[in-house]
C-alpha cells in the first residue's frame, strides 16, 4: 500500500466523502455503486469521482463483479494518522506538564 | 482531520527562564530528555532518552534558534521519518505563553507511518512510563 497520508487527509477533508465513507463503514459489507448513489441522491458519475478519491487514499476498495462495482471501506489508513496524532498529543501534553513543574521547582 | 499537533501552555515564569529551559542542554536533560543540544542553526542534536535498552534516540538539526523561536527537525533513529518541532514564546511580562507545533507526518507514505508508530510502540516510548501506560490502554481499547 503506497497511499500517502496526504491523500488520506485530502480524502476525508470533503464532507460528502466523509459521509460516503461513513456509510460504507456502517454497512460493514461491500455495497454496489448503484446503491450508494441512490442513498446519496447523487449521480453515479459524482459518486464514482468521490469513490475514486477515497480509493486512491486506500480508504475504499472497489471490485467489479459482473456489471456492478462493489465498494467497501478500509479504515486502516485513518488509523495510522490517528495513532501518530494520539501518540504525540499525549507525549507533548506530558512533556509540557513536566516543563511547567520543572520551572516551578527551579529557583530563580 | 488535521496532521499538525499544536499546544499552548501558559507558564508563570519569565520568557528568558522558559527560553533557557527549552534551549539549554543541561536544562533539557533535566525535564525533557537527556540531550546533546545547542541552540545554534545547523547543530545536529541528539535526544538520547534515558539510555535504557531499546530506547531509540531522537536526532535532528536546528533550523532556527533566535529568542524566542526554536525550530528543529525531529527524527527517531532508524525510522527515516523527519518531522518538525517548533517552539515559540510570547512575553506576557511575569508570564510566558508557549506555543508548540509538531508537524510533517503528511509527507510520509502510510506504510512508513505504520513503521514509525510500531517502532515507537516497541522501543523508545517504553522509556516514558506514562506514555507506555497510554499505549497499553490504546491497545486494549481497540
Amino acid at each position: 500500500m503506497q497511499s500517502s497520508i496526504t491523500k488520506v487527509l485530502k480524502a476525508v477533508a470533503d464532507p460528502t466523502r466523509r459521509e460516503i465513507f461513513h456509510a460504507l463503514v456502517v454497512a460493514a459489507t461491500a455495497m454496489p455503486i448503484t446503491q450508494i448513489s441512490g442513498q446519496f441522491q447523487m449521480s453515479r458519475q459524482g459518486i464514482t469521482k468521490h469513490l475514486r478519491t477515497l480509493e486512491e487514499a486506500g480508504l475504499v476498495q472497489i471490485h467489479t463483479k459482473g456489471r456492478e462495482r462493489f465498494c467497501f471501506a478500509d479504515p486502516l489508513p485513518l488509523k495510522e494518522v490517528n495513532h501518530w496524532l494520539k501518540f504525540y498529543e499525549r507525549f507533548w501534553d506530558t512533556k509540557l506538564q513536566d516543563l511547567s513543574s520543572y520551572l516551578d521547582s527551579k529557583s530563580d | 482531520m488535521k496532521d499538525v499537533i499544536s499546544k499552548t501552555q501558559l507558564l508563570n515564569h519569565s520568557i528568558d527562564k522558559v527560553w533557557d529551559a527549552i534551549s539549554k542542554a543541561e536544562e533539557l536533560s533535566t525535564w525533557f530528555i537527556e540531550a546533546d543540544f545547542k541552540a545554534e542553526v545547523g547543530y545536529q542534536y541528539t535526544f538520547t532518552s534515558d539510555g535504557k535498552e531499546g530506547c531509540e534516540p531522537i536526532m535532528g538539526v536546528v533550523q532556527k534558534a533566535e529568542p524566542y523561536t526554536l525550530i528543529y527537525t525531529w527524527e527517531v533513529k532508524n525510522t527515516n521519518v523527519e518531522t518538525t518541532v517548533k517552539w515559540e514564546l510570547e512575553d506576557l511580562g511575569e508570564k510566558t505563553r508557549l506555543y508548540l507545533e509538531h508537524s510533517g507526518i503528511s509527507q510520509y507514505a502510510g506504510n512508513t507511518a505504520i513503521k514509525m508508530y510500531t517502532d515507537f510502540n516497541g522501543g523508545w516510548d517504553n522509556c516514558i512510563s506514562l506514555l507506555n501506560e497510554f499505549l497499553i490502554k490504546e491497545v486494549h481499547a481497540e
